[in-house]
Protein backbone atom coordinates (compact mmCIF):
# COMPACT_ATOMS: atom_id res chain seq x y z
CA UNK A 1 0.00 0.00 0.00
CA UNK A 2 1.43 3.39 -1.01
CA UNK A 3 -0.54 5.28 1.59
CA UNK A 4 -1.46 5.17 5.25
CA UNK A 5 -5.12 5.06 6.22
CA UNK A 6 -6.02 7.69 8.80
CA UNK A 7 -8.87 7.20 11.30
CA UNK A 8 -12.28 7.27 9.64
CA UNK A 9 -15.74 5.79 10.02
CA UNK A 10 -17.94 4.59 7.18
CA UNK A 11 -21.46 3.52 6.32
CA UNK A 12 -23.24 2.43 3.15
CA UNK A 13 -24.96 5.72 2.27
CA UNK A 14 -27.13 4.36 -0.56
CA UNK A 15 -27.00 1.45 -2.99
CA UNK A 16 -23.99 2.78 -4.86
CA UNK A 17 -21.99 4.84 -2.39
CA UNK A 18 -20.27 4.81 0.95
CA UNK A 19 -19.97 7.85 3.20
CA UNK A 20 -16.71 8.28 5.10
CA UNK A 21 -16.15 10.77 7.91
CA UNK A 22 -13.14 11.42 10.06
CA UNK A 23 -12.58 12.46 13.67
CA UNK A 24 -12.78 16.18 12.91
CA UNK A 25 -15.90 16.04 10.77
CA UNK A 26 -14.42 15.98 7.23
CA UNK A 27 -16.40 13.76 4.87
CA UNK A 28 -16.29 12.20 1.43
CA UNK A 29 -18.60 10.00 -0.65
CA UNK A 30 -16.98 7.09 -2.47
CA UNK A 31 -18.49 4.78 -5.07
CA UNK A 32 -18.71 1.23 -3.70
CA UNK A 33 -15.96 -0.01 -5.97
CA UNK A 34 -13.65 2.92 -5.11
CA UNK A 35 -14.28 2.37 -1.43
CA UNK A 36 -13.20 -1.25 -1.59
CA UNK A 37 -10.14 -0.37 -3.68
CA UNK A 38 -9.34 2.36 -1.17
CA UNK A 39 -9.40 0.14 1.91
CA UNK A 40 -7.45 -2.52 0.02
CA UNK A 41 -4.70 0.04 -0.61
CA UNK A 42 -5.22 -0.06 -4.37
CA UNK A 43 -5.90 3.59 -5.21
CA UNK A 44 -3.22 5.30 -7.30
CA UNK A 45 -1.71 7.97 -5.06
CA UNK A 46 -1.37 10.28 -8.10
CA UNK A 47 -5.06 10.05 -9.01
CA UNK A 48 -7.62 12.84 -8.48
CA UNK A 49 -9.59 10.44 -6.32
CA UNK A 50 -6.67 9.99 -3.95
CA UNK A 51 -6.01 13.74 -3.83
CA UNK A 52 -9.64 14.21 -2.76
CA UNK A 53 -9.31 11.59 -0.04
CA UNK A 54 -5.99 13.00 1.12
CA UNK A 55 -7.36 16.55 1.24
CA UNK A 56 -9.98 15.27 3.70
CA UNK A 57 -7.22 13.74 5.83
CA UNK A 58 -8.64 10.25 5.52
CA UNK A 59 -5.37 8.87 4.14
CA UNK A 60 -1.90 10.24 3.68
CA UNK A 61 1.41 9.70 1.92
CA UNK A 62 3.13 12.14 4.31
CA UNK A 63 4.84 11.39 7.58
CA UNK A 64 2.14 10.25 9.99
CA UNK A 65 3.46 12.42 12.85
CA UNK A 66 2.89 15.58 10.78
CA UNK A 67 -0.68 14.66 9.93
CA UNK A 68 -1.35 13.64 13.53
CA UNK A 69 -0.23 17.04 14.67
CA UNK A 70 -2.61 18.79 12.24
CA UNK A 71 -5.54 16.54 13.10
CA UNK A 72 -4.85 16.97 16.81
CA UNK A 73 -5.02 20.76 16.44
CA UNK A 74 -8.35 20.46 14.64
CA UNK A 75 -9.66 17.96 17.19
CA UNK A 76 -8.60 20.24 20.01
CA UNK A 77 -10.45 23.13 18.35
CA UNK A 78 -13.59 21.02 17.91
CA UNK A 79 -13.51 20.06 21.57
CA UNK A 80 -12.49 23.49 22.85
CA UNK A 81 -15.89 23.97 24.46
CA UNK A 82 -14.64 21.58 27.16
CA UNK A 83 -11.88 23.95 28.19
CA UNK A 84 -14.10 26.50 29.92
CA UNK A 85 -16.31 24.09 31.86
CA UNK A 86 -19.87 25.09 32.88
CA UNK A 87 -21.01 28.33 31.32
CA UNK A 88 -24.80 27.91 31.13
CA UNK A 89 -26.41 28.24 34.56
CA UNK A 90 -30.18 27.86 34.57
CA UNK A 91 -31.98 29.13 37.65
CA UNK A 92 -35.57 28.43 38.70
CA UNK A 93 -36.74 31.32 40.91
CA UNK A 94 -40.21 29.81 41.27
CA UNK A 95 -42.47 27.09 39.96
CA UNK A 96 -45.41 29.47 39.71
CA UNK A 97 -46.90 29.88 36.25
CA UNK A 98 -50.01 31.31 34.60
CA UNK A 99 -50.03 28.82 31.71
CA UNK A 100 -51.19 25.24 31.57
CA UNK A 101 -49.28 23.90 28.58
CA UNK A 102 -50.42 20.45 27.53
CA UNK A 103 -46.84 19.16 27.56
CA UNK A 104 -45.78 20.96 30.75
CA UNK A 105 -42.78 19.20 32.26
CA UNK A 106 -42.61 20.71 35.70
CA UNK A 107 -44.95 20.43 38.65
CA UNK A 108 -46.03 24.04 38.18
CA UNK A 109 -47.77 26.00 40.94
CA UNK A 110 -50.64 28.41 40.65
CA UNK A 111 -49.81 32.09 40.75
CA UNK A 112 -50.88 32.51 44.37
CA UNK A 113 -49.12 29.38 45.66
CA UNK A 114 -45.74 30.47 47.04
CA UNK A 115 -44.68 27.04 48.28
CA UNK A 116 -42.06 26.69 45.55
CA UNK A 117 -40.53 30.18 45.61
CA UNK A 118 -36.80 30.61 46.05
CA UNK A 119 -35.52 32.32 49.21
CA UNK A 120 -32.96 35.11 49.09
CA UNK A 121 -30.44 32.98 50.99
CA UNK A 122 -30.72 30.21 48.41
CA UNK A 123 -30.43 32.75 45.58
CA UNK A 124 -27.29 34.18 47.16
CA UNK A 125 -25.73 30.73 47.49
CA UNK A 126 -26.62 29.92 43.89
CA UNK A 127 -24.89 33.04 42.59
CA UNK A 128 -21.89 32.26 44.78
CA UNK A 129 -21.74 28.74 43.31
CA UNK A 130 -22.14 30.01 39.76
CA UNK A 131 -19.18 32.33 40.11
CA UNK A 132 -16.94 29.50 41.24
CA UNK A 133 -17.18 28.07 37.73
CA UNK A 134 -13.85 28.52 35.95
CA UNK A 135 -15.65 29.58 32.77
CA UNK A 136 -14.78 33.10 31.59
CA UNK A 137 -18.33 33.38 30.19
CA UNK A 138 -21.35 32.96 32.41
CA UNK A 139 -24.89 32.87 31.10
CA UNK A 140 -27.66 32.88 33.71
CA UNK A 141 -30.94 31.70 32.24
CA UNK A 142 -34.14 32.05 34.25
CA UNK A 143 -36.49 29.10 33.90
CA UNK A 144 -39.69 28.20 35.67
CA UNK A 145 -42.60 27.95 36.12
CA UNK A 146 -42.63 31.32 34.50
CA UNK A 147 -39.93 33.44 36.15
CA UNK A 148 -41.91 36.62 35.47
CA UNK A 149 -44.33 35.49 38.22
CA UNK A 150 -41.53 36.23 40.71
CA UNK A 151 -39.86 39.13 38.99
CA UNK A 152 -38.50 40.49 42.28
CA UNK A 153 -36.40 37.33 42.66
CA UNK A 154 -35.21 37.62 39.07
CA UNK A 155 -34.08 41.18 39.83
CA UNK A 156 -32.40 40.08 43.04
CA UNK A 157 -30.38 37.39 41.23
CA UNK A 158 -29.42 39.72 38.37
CA UNK A 159 -28.16 42.35 40.77
CA UNK A 160 -26.39 39.86 43.01
CA UNK A 161 -24.63 38.41 39.95
CA UNK A 162 -23.66 41.84 38.68
CA UNK A 163 -22.24 42.63 42.12
CA UNK A 164 -20.19 39.42 42.22
CA UNK A 165 -19.00 40.10 38.72
CA UNK A 166 -17.49 43.43 39.70
CA UNK A 167 -14.77 41.28 41.26
CA UNK A 168 -14.79 38.29 38.91
CA UNK A 169 -14.95 40.28 35.67
CA UNK A 170 -16.44 37.51 33.52
CA UNK A 171 -18.48 37.93 30.40
CA UNK A 172 -21.94 37.86 32.00
CA UNK A 173 -25.22 37.36 30.10
CA UNK A 174 -28.79 36.92 31.22
CA UNK A 175 -31.78 35.30 29.53
CA UNK A 176 -35.31 35.03 30.83
CA UNK A 177 -37.57 32.27 29.49
CA UNK A 178 -41.14 33.49 29.67
CA UNK A 179 -44.48 33.26 27.89
CA UNK A 180 -44.38 37.11 27.76
CA UNK A 181 -47.94 37.54 28.99
CA UNK A 182 -47.06 38.98 32.41
CA UNK A 183 -44.36 41.35 31.22
CA UNK A 184 -45.16 45.06 31.41
CA UNK A 185 -43.21 48.07 30.15
CA UNK A 186 -41.46 48.63 33.47
CA UNK A 187 -40.21 45.04 33.58
CA UNK A 188 -39.05 45.15 29.98
CA UNK A 189 -37.16 48.39 30.58
CA UNK A 190 -35.45 46.73 33.55
CA UNK A 191 -34.51 43.71 31.40
CA UNK A 192 -33.17 45.98 28.69
CA UNK A 193 -31.13 47.98 31.20
CA UNK A 194 -29.54 44.79 32.49
CA UNK A 195 -29.14 43.32 29.04
CA UNK A 196 -31.33 40.32 29.87
CA UNK A 197 -32.47 38.76 26.60
CA UNK A 198 -35.91 37.24 26.30
CA UNK A 199 -36.56 33.69 25.18
CA UNK A 200 -40.16 32.76 24.62
CA UNK A 201 -42.27 29.95 23.23
CA UNK A 202 -44.29 30.12 20.07
CA UNK A 203 -45.92 26.95 18.82
CA UNK A 204 -47.52 28.33 15.67
CA UNK A 205 -50.68 30.08 14.51
CA UNK A 206 -53.25 31.17 17.07
CA UNK A 207 -55.36 28.01 17.28
CA UNK A 208 -52.32 25.75 17.60
CA UNK A 209 -50.48 27.99 20.05
CA UNK A 210 -53.59 28.28 22.22
CA UNK A 211 -54.19 24.52 22.08
CA UNK A 212 -50.63 23.68 23.11
CA UNK A 213 -50.12 26.54 25.53
CA UNK A 214 -53.45 27.71 27.01
CA UNK A 215 -53.41 30.22 29.84
CA UNK A 216 -54.93 29.10 33.13
CA UNK A 217 -57.40 31.98 32.91
CA UNK A 218 -59.52 30.70 30.05
CA UNK A 219 -60.94 34.17 29.42
CA UNK A 220 -57.56 35.37 28.18
CA UNK A 221 -56.37 35.02 24.62
CA UNK A 222 -52.78 33.81 24.91
CA UNK A 223 -51.77 34.39 21.33
CA UNK A 224 -53.22 37.91 21.19
CA UNK A 225 -51.44 38.95 24.40
CA UNK A 226 -48.25 37.31 23.13
CA UNK A 227 -48.35 39.31 19.91
CA UNK A 228 -49.14 42.59 21.67
CA UNK A 229 -46.35 42.12 24.21
CA UNK A 230 -43.85 41.04 21.59
CA UNK A 231 -44.27 44.35 19.76
CA UNK A 232 -44.07 46.26 23.06
CA UNK A 233 -40.77 44.49 23.86
CA UNK A 234 -39.33 45.16 20.41
CA UNK A 235 -40.41 48.80 20.59
CA UNK A 236 -38.65 49.29 23.94
CA UNK A 237 -35.49 47.48 22.87
CA UNK A 238 -35.49 49.10 19.46
CA UNK A 239 -34.76 45.86 17.62
CA UNK A 240 -36.09 42.38 16.91
CA UNK A 241 -33.08 40.48 18.20
CA UNK A 242 -33.92 40.96 21.89
CA UNK A 243 -36.49 38.15 21.80
CA UNK A 244 -36.13 34.69 20.32
CA UNK A 245 -38.73 31.95 20.28
CA UNK A 246 -38.75 28.18 20.65
CA UNK A 247 -41.39 25.81 19.32
CA UNK A 248 -42.39 22.42 20.63
CA UNK A 249 -44.08 19.86 18.44
CA UNK A 250 -47.15 18.25 19.95
CA UNK A 251 -49.39 15.77 18.16
CA UNK A 252 -51.48 18.74 17.08
CA UNK A 253 -48.49 20.33 15.34
CA UNK A 254 -47.93 17.42 12.96
CA UNK A 255 -48.84 18.23 9.37
CA UNK A 256 -48.72 21.95 10.17
CA UNK A 257 -45.02 22.82 10.00
CA UNK A 258 -45.50 25.16 7.02
CA UNK A 259 -48.12 27.16 8.92
CA UNK A 260 -45.87 27.25 11.99
CA UNK A 261 -42.96 28.55 9.93
CA UNK A 262 -45.21 31.12 8.23
CA UNK A 263 -46.30 32.36 11.65
CA UNK A 264 -42.67 32.83 12.71
CA UNK A 265 -41.99 34.79 9.52
CA UNK A 266 -45.17 36.89 9.98
CA UNK A 267 -44.11 37.81 13.51
CA UNK A 268 -40.68 38.95 12.35
CA UNK A 269 -38.54 36.06 13.57
CA UNK A 270 -35.72 35.01 11.25
CA UNK A 271 -35.14 31.56 12.68
CA UNK A 272 -36.91 28.58 14.18
CA UNK A 273 -35.68 25.47 15.98
CA UNK A 274 -37.99 22.63 15.01
CA UNK A 275 -38.10 20.66 18.26
CA UNK A 276 -39.68 17.34 19.01
CA UNK A 277 -41.41 16.70 22.29
CA UNK A 278 -39.16 15.27 24.95
CA UNK A 279 -40.35 12.35 27.02
CA UNK A 280 -40.12 13.85 30.50
CA UNK A 281 -42.72 15.13 32.90
CA UNK A 282 -46.35 15.21 31.91
CA UNK A 283 -45.45 14.42 28.36
CA UNK A 284 -44.60 10.87 29.37
CA UNK A 285 -47.71 10.44 31.52
CA UNK A 286 -49.99 11.72 28.81
CA UNK A 287 -48.07 10.16 25.96
CA UNK A 288 -51.19 8.89 24.25
CA UNK A 289 -52.74 12.32 24.13
CA UNK A 290 -49.90 14.49 22.88
CA UNK A 291 -46.95 12.33 21.84
CA UNK A 292 -46.27 10.62 18.49
CA UNK A 293 -43.80 8.20 16.94
CA UNK A 294 -40.44 9.86 16.30
CA UNK A 295 -40.72 8.83 12.64
CA UNK A 296 -43.66 11.25 12.28
CA UNK A 297 -41.55 14.08 13.62
CA UNK A 298 -38.71 13.21 11.24
CA UNK A 299 -41.03 13.33 8.22
CA UNK A 300 -42.47 16.66 9.35
CA UNK A 301 -39.00 18.00 10.02
CA UNK A 302 -37.84 17.18 6.49
CA UNK A 303 -40.91 18.85 4.97
CA UNK A 304 -40.35 21.86 7.22
CA UNK A 305 -36.70 22.10 6.22
CA UNK A 306 -37.58 21.86 2.52
CA UNK A 307 -40.11 24.63 2.99
CA UNK A 308 -37.56 26.83 4.76
CA UNK A 309 -35.08 26.24 1.92
CA UNK A 310 -37.80 27.31 -0.55
CA UNK A 311 -38.47 30.47 1.47
CA UNK A 312 -34.76 31.30 1.36
CA UNK A 313 -34.66 30.66 -2.38
CA UNK A 314 -37.45 33.20 -2.75
CA UNK A 315 -35.44 35.78 -0.85
CA UNK A 316 -36.59 35.43 2.79
CA UNK A 317 -33.58 34.84 5.02
CA UNK A 318 -34.80 32.31 7.55
CA UNK A 319 -32.75 29.73 9.47
CA UNK A 320 -33.65 26.31 10.87
CA UNK A 321 -31.60 26.15 14.06
CA UNK A 322 -30.98 22.41 14.35
CA UNK A 323 -29.85 22.11 10.73
CA UNK A 324 -27.61 25.17 11.18
CA UNK A 325 -25.97 23.57 14.23
CA UNK A 326 -25.32 20.30 12.42
CA UNK A 327 -24.13 22.02 9.25
CA UNK A 328 -21.64 24.02 11.26
CA UNK A 329 -20.27 20.71 12.53
CA UNK A 330 -20.28 19.18 9.05
CA UNK A 331 -18.88 22.10 7.09
CA UNK A 332 -16.61 24.08 9.41
CA UNK A 333 -13.72 23.33 11.75
CA UNK A 334 -15.25 25.39 14.54
CA UNK A 335 -16.39 24.27 17.97
CA UNK A 336 -20.12 24.22 18.55
CA UNK A 337 -21.40 23.97 22.07
CA UNK A 338 -24.91 22.61 22.34
CA UNK A 339 -25.67 21.16 25.75
CA UNK A 340 -28.16 18.61 24.42
CA UNK A 341 -25.95 17.19 21.66
CA UNK A 342 -22.26 17.09 22.35
CA UNK A 343 -19.61 14.58 23.31
CA UNK A 344 -18.80 14.31 26.14
CA UNK A 345 -22.39 15.23 27.01
CA UNK A 346 -22.93 18.79 28.18
CA UNK A 347 -24.75 17.75 31.35
CA UNK A 348 -23.15 19.45 34.35
CA UNK A 349 -19.97 20.38 32.48
CA UNK A 350 -21.54 22.78 29.97
CA UNK A 351 -24.93 23.50 31.54
CA UNK A 352 -26.50 22.99 34.93
CA UNK A 353 -29.77 23.91 36.62
CA UNK A 354 -30.44 25.26 40.12
CA UNK A 355 -33.94 24.51 41.38
CA UNK A 356 -35.97 26.87 43.59
CA UNK A 357 -34.86 24.99 46.74
CA UNK A 358 -31.15 25.12 45.82
CA UNK A 359 -30.92 21.58 44.44
CA UNK A 360 -28.47 21.30 41.58
CA UNK A 361 -29.26 19.02 38.64
CA UNK A 362 -27.10 18.26 35.63
CA UNK A 363 -29.80 19.38 33.20
CA UNK A 364 -33.37 20.60 33.00
CA UNK A 365 -34.48 17.09 32.10
CA UNK A 366 -32.76 15.78 35.24
CA UNK A 367 -34.79 18.26 37.27
CA UNK A 368 -37.94 16.97 35.62
CA UNK A 369 -37.04 13.40 36.54
CA UNK A 370 -36.72 14.55 40.15
CA UNK A 371 -40.36 15.65 40.09
CA UNK A 372 -41.11 11.96 39.68
CA UNK A 373 -38.87 11.02 42.59
CA UNK A 374 -35.86 10.04 40.51
CA UNK A 375 -32.94 11.97 42.04
CA UNK A 376 -30.18 10.13 40.24
CA UNK A 377 -28.86 13.25 38.50
CA UNK A 378 -28.94 15.58 41.52
CA UNK A 379 -25.42 16.84 42.19
CA UNK A 380 -26.26 18.31 45.59
CA UNK A 381 -27.67 21.50 47.07
CA UNK A 382 -26.06 24.93 47.16
CA UNK A 383 -27.14 25.33 50.79
CA UNK A 384 -25.35 22.15 51.85
CA UNK A 385 -22.61 21.24 49.40
CA UNK A 386 -19.45 22.91 48.20
CA UNK A 387 -18.72 23.65 44.56
CA UNK A 388 -16.03 20.96 44.57
CA UNK A 389 -18.36 18.35 46.02
CA UNK A 390 -20.93 18.99 43.32
CA UNK A 391 -18.84 19.71 40.23
CA UNK A 392 -15.84 17.52 40.93
CA UNK A 393 -17.67 14.76 42.75
CA UNK A 394 -17.81 11.08 41.95
CA UNK A 395 -21.34 11.36 40.49
CA UNK A 396 -20.50 13.89 37.79
CA UNK A 397 -17.35 11.96 36.90
CA UNK A 398 -19.41 8.79 36.56
CA UNK A 399 -22.05 10.48 34.42
CA UNK A 400 -19.54 12.04 32.04
CA UNK A 401 -17.53 8.88 31.62
CA UNK A 402 -20.74 7.20 30.40
CA UNK A 403 -21.49 9.98 27.97
CA UNK A 404 -18.86 10.03 25.22
CA UNK A 405 -20.14 8.95 21.82
CA UNK A 406 -16.53 8.11 20.94
CA UNK A 407 -16.90 4.98 23.05
CA UNK A 408 -20.62 4.21 23.42
CA UNK A 409 -21.86 0.95 21.86
CA UNK A 410 -22.90 1.53 18.22
CA UNK A 411 -21.83 5.19 18.35
CA UNK A 412 -18.24 4.05 18.40
CA UNK A 413 -18.34 3.16 14.73
CA UNK A 414 -21.22 5.35 13.58
CA UNK A 415 -20.35 7.48 10.59
CA UNK A 416 -22.30 10.41 12.09
CA UNK A 417 -20.45 10.33 15.40
CA UNK A 418 -18.35 13.48 14.76
CA UNK A 419 -21.57 15.52 14.51
CA UNK A 420 -23.57 13.83 17.24
CA UNK A 421 -23.68 13.76 21.03
CA UNK A 422 -24.70 11.75 24.05
CA UNK A 423 -27.51 12.35 26.50
CA UNK A 424 -27.20 10.09 29.56
CA UNK A 425 -30.23 11.68 31.23
CA UNK A 426 -32.48 10.94 28.33
CA UNK A 427 -31.06 7.44 28.01
CA UNK A 428 -31.83 6.82 31.66
CA UNK A 429 -35.33 8.24 31.36
CA UNK A 430 -36.21 6.37 28.16
CA UNK A 431 -34.15 3.21 28.36
CA UNK A 432 -33.30 2.69 32.01
CA UNK A 433 -29.55 3.33 32.04
CA UNK A 434 -27.10 6.03 31.04
CA UNK A 435 -25.58 4.09 28.15
CA UNK A 436 -28.85 3.41 26.35
CA UNK A 437 -29.48 1.04 23.48
CA UNK A 438 -28.95 2.74 20.13
CA UNK A 439 -31.01 0.49 17.82
CA UNK A 440 -34.21 1.59 19.58
CA UNK A 441 -33.09 4.98 20.83
CA UNK A 442 -35.41 7.76 19.61
CA UNK A 443 -32.84 10.50 19.96
CA UNK A 444 -30.43 8.45 17.85
CA UNK A 445 -33.09 7.77 15.22
CA UNK A 446 -33.92 11.44 14.96
CA UNK A 447 -30.32 12.67 14.80
CA UNK A 448 -29.27 9.98 12.36
CA UNK A 449 -32.17 10.65 10.00
CA UNK A 450 -31.70 14.40 10.05
CA UNK A 451 -27.93 14.24 9.48
CA UNK A 452 -28.52 11.72 6.69
CA UNK A 453 -31.01 14.10 5.10
CA UNK A 454 -28.60 17.03 5.34
CA UNK A 455 -25.94 14.91 3.63
CA UNK A 456 -28.44 14.06 0.89
CA UNK A 457 -29.04 17.76 0.36
CA UNK A 458 -25.33 18.57 0.35
CA UNK A 459 -24.68 15.70 -2.03
CA UNK A 460 -27.01 17.22 -4.61
CA UNK A 461 -24.32 19.86 -5.20
CA UNK A 462 -27.10 22.37 -5.78
CA UNK A 463 -25.33 25.78 -5.68
CA UNK A 464 -28.49 27.46 -4.41
CA UNK A 465 -28.91 25.06 -1.46
CA UNK A 466 -25.21 25.33 -0.65
CA UNK A 467 -25.39 29.12 -0.71
CA UNK A 468 -28.36 29.03 1.68
CA UNK A 469 -26.64 26.61 4.06
CA UNK A 470 -23.49 28.71 4.16
CA UNK A 471 -25.55 31.85 4.78
CA UNK A 472 -26.88 30.15 7.92
CA UNK A 473 -23.39 29.66 9.29
CA UNK A 474 -22.32 33.28 9.32
CA UNK B 1 -21.59 -19.38 -9.06
CA UNK B 2 -24.44 -21.86 -8.80
CA UNK B 3 -22.63 -23.57 -5.94
CA UNK B 4 -22.32 -20.43 -3.82
CA UNK B 5 -24.86 -20.47 -1.01
CA UNK B 6 -25.55 -18.17 1.87
CA UNK B 7 -24.62 -19.99 5.09
CA UNK B 8 -28.21 -19.69 6.27
CA UNK B 9 -30.30 -22.62 7.46
CA UNK B 10 -34.01 -22.53 8.28
CA UNK B 11 -34.72 -24.41 11.50
CA UNK B 12 -38.01 -25.53 13.01
CA UNK B 13 -40.20 -23.13 15.04
CA UNK B 14 -39.57 -20.16 12.76
CA UNK B 15 -35.88 -19.96 13.63
CA UNK B 16 -32.97 -19.27 11.31
CA UNK B 17 -29.36 -20.18 11.78
CA UNK B 18 -26.36 -18.43 10.25
CA UNK B 19 -23.08 -20.33 10.27
CA UNK B 20 -20.21 -17.96 10.89
CA UNK B 21 -16.66 -18.96 10.14
CA UNK B 22 -14.10 -17.67 12.64
CA UNK B 23 -11.46 -17.87 9.94
CA UNK B 24 -13.26 -14.95 8.31
CA UNK B 25 -14.77 -13.02 11.22
CA UNK B 26 -13.54 -12.27 14.74
CA UNK B 27 -15.59 -12.80 17.91
CA UNK B 28 -15.88 -9.02 18.48
CA UNK B 29 -17.20 -8.55 14.97
CA UNK B 30 -19.86 -11.22 15.43
CA UNK B 31 -20.99 -9.66 18.73
CA UNK B 32 -21.09 -6.14 17.25
CA UNK B 33 -23.21 -7.41 14.37
CA UNK B 34 -25.61 -9.27 16.66
CA UNK B 35 -26.03 -6.11 18.77
CA UNK B 36 -27.60 -4.31 15.84
CA UNK B 37 -30.34 -6.94 15.46
CA UNK B 38 -30.97 -7.79 19.08
CA UNK B 39 -33.92 -5.41 19.49
CA UNK B 40 -35.81 -7.26 16.78
CA UNK B 41 -35.00 -10.88 17.53
CA UNK B 42 -33.74 -13.23 20.21
CA UNK B 43 -30.26 -14.17 19.13
CA UNK B 44 -28.17 -16.97 20.45
CA UNK B 45 -24.66 -18.08 19.52
CA UNK B 46 -23.25 -21.52 19.97
CA UNK B 47 -19.95 -23.05 18.93
CA UNK B 48 -20.42 -25.85 16.41
CA UNK B 49 -20.11 -29.23 18.12
CA UNK B 50 -17.94 -30.66 15.31
CA UNK B 51 -15.87 -27.65 14.34
CA UNK B 52 -14.67 -25.09 16.93
CA UNK B 53 -13.94 -22.65 14.12
CA UNK B 54 -17.62 -22.31 13.32
CA UNK B 55 -20.23 -20.59 15.40
CA UNK B 56 -23.95 -20.99 14.83
CA UNK B 57 -25.90 -17.77 15.31
CA UNK B 58 -29.57 -18.57 15.84
CA UNK B 59 -32.30 -15.99 15.25
CA UNK B 60 -35.67 -16.46 16.89
CA UNK B 61 -38.78 -14.28 16.48
CA UNK B 62 -39.42 -11.71 19.18
CA UNK B 63 -42.64 -9.73 19.70
CA UNK B 64 -44.33 -9.49 16.31
CA UNK B 65 -41.15 -9.49 14.25
CA UNK B 66 -41.28 -12.37 11.85
CA UNK B 67 -37.88 -13.60 10.86
CA UNK B 68 -37.15 -14.13 7.19
CA UNK B 69 -34.16 -15.30 5.22
CA UNK B 70 -33.63 -11.69 4.10
CA UNK B 71 -32.95 -10.61 7.66
CA UNK B 72 -30.23 -13.18 8.03
CA UNK B 73 -28.73 -12.07 4.72
CA UNK B 74 -28.68 -8.51 6.04
CA UNK B 75 -26.86 -9.91 9.02
CA UNK B 76 -24.27 -11.41 6.66
CA UNK B 77 -23.74 -7.95 5.10
CA UNK B 78 -23.42 -6.44 8.55
CA UNK B 79 -20.72 -8.99 9.36
CA UNK B 80 -18.76 -7.84 6.32
CA UNK B 81 -19.04 -4.15 7.27
CA UNK B 82 -18.11 -4.83 10.87
CA UNK B 83 -15.13 -6.95 9.87
CA UNK B 84 -13.99 -4.21 7.51
CA UNK B 85 -14.26 -1.70 10.36
CA UNK B 86 -12.25 -4.05 12.52
CA UNK B 87 -9.57 -4.42 9.82
CA UNK B 88 -9.16 -0.72 9.07
CA UNK B 89 -9.21 0.05 12.79
CA UNK B 90 -6.26 -2.27 13.20
CA UNK B 91 -4.42 -0.06 10.70
CA UNK B 92 -5.23 3.30 12.26
CA UNK B 93 -6.46 2.69 15.82
CA UNK B 94 -3.07 3.71 17.20
CA UNK B 95 -3.17 6.90 15.11
CA UNK B 96 -6.54 7.80 16.63
CA UNK B 97 -5.01 7.38 20.09
CA UNK B 98 -2.08 9.59 19.08
CA UNK B 99 -4.43 12.33 17.85
CA UNK B 100 -6.47 12.34 21.05
CA UNK B 101 -3.38 12.25 23.25
CA UNK B 102 -1.77 15.10 21.33
CA UNK B 103 -5.00 17.14 21.33
CA UNK B 104 -5.44 16.96 25.10
CA UNK B 105 -1.79 17.36 26.00
CA UNK B 106 -1.25 20.46 28.20
CA UNK B 107 0.06 23.18 25.88
CA UNK B 108 3.15 23.94 27.99
CA UNK B 109 4.35 20.32 28.16
CA UNK B 110 5.60 20.40 24.55
S1 LIG C 1 -26.45 8.45 18.84
FE1 LIG C 1 -26.90 7.39 16.93
S2 LIG C 1 -26.45 8.90 15.31
FE2 LIG C 1 -25.44 9.59 17.20
S3 LIG C 1 -23.36 8.74 17.09
FE3 LIG C 1 -24.62 7.31 18.27
S4 LIG C 1 -25.31 5.82 16.74
FE4 LIG C 1 -24.62 7.64 15.61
Amino acid sequence: MGYQLLPFRFERFNDTEYLLTNEVGEYIFLQNEDFHRFVDGKIDTHSDLFYDIESKQIATTDKVEDVVSMLATKFRTKKSILRDFTSLHMVVPTLRCNSSCIYCQVARKNRDDHSADMTKQTAKNIVKTIFQSPSPCIKIEFQGGDPSTDFEMVKYIIEEAEWQNLFKKKELDFVICTNLTLLNEKMVKYLKKHNCMISTSLDGPKDLHDTNRPLQDKELDHHAIFEKHLSMIRRIWGNNDCASALMTTSKYSLGRFKEIIDEYVRLGFNSIFLRSLNPYGFAKQYKEKIAYPIEDFIENYKEGLDYIIELNKKGTFFVEGFAALLLRRMLTPFATGFVDLQSPAGVGIAGVIYDYDGSVYVSDEARMMARFKNYYFRLGNVNENSYQEMFNGELLHRIISSACTECLPACVDCVFQPYCGADPVRNMSEQGDMIGFRPTNEMCKKTKSIIHYLFELLHKHDPEINRIFWSWLN
Amino acid sequence: MANIKFPVVKLDNNKFQVIVDFNLYTKEVVTASIYKFSHLFYIHQQTDADNPNLVNVIFESKDDNTITEDITKQFCNELIDQQLRHNVNAQFGHIRDMIVEEAFKPVNSK
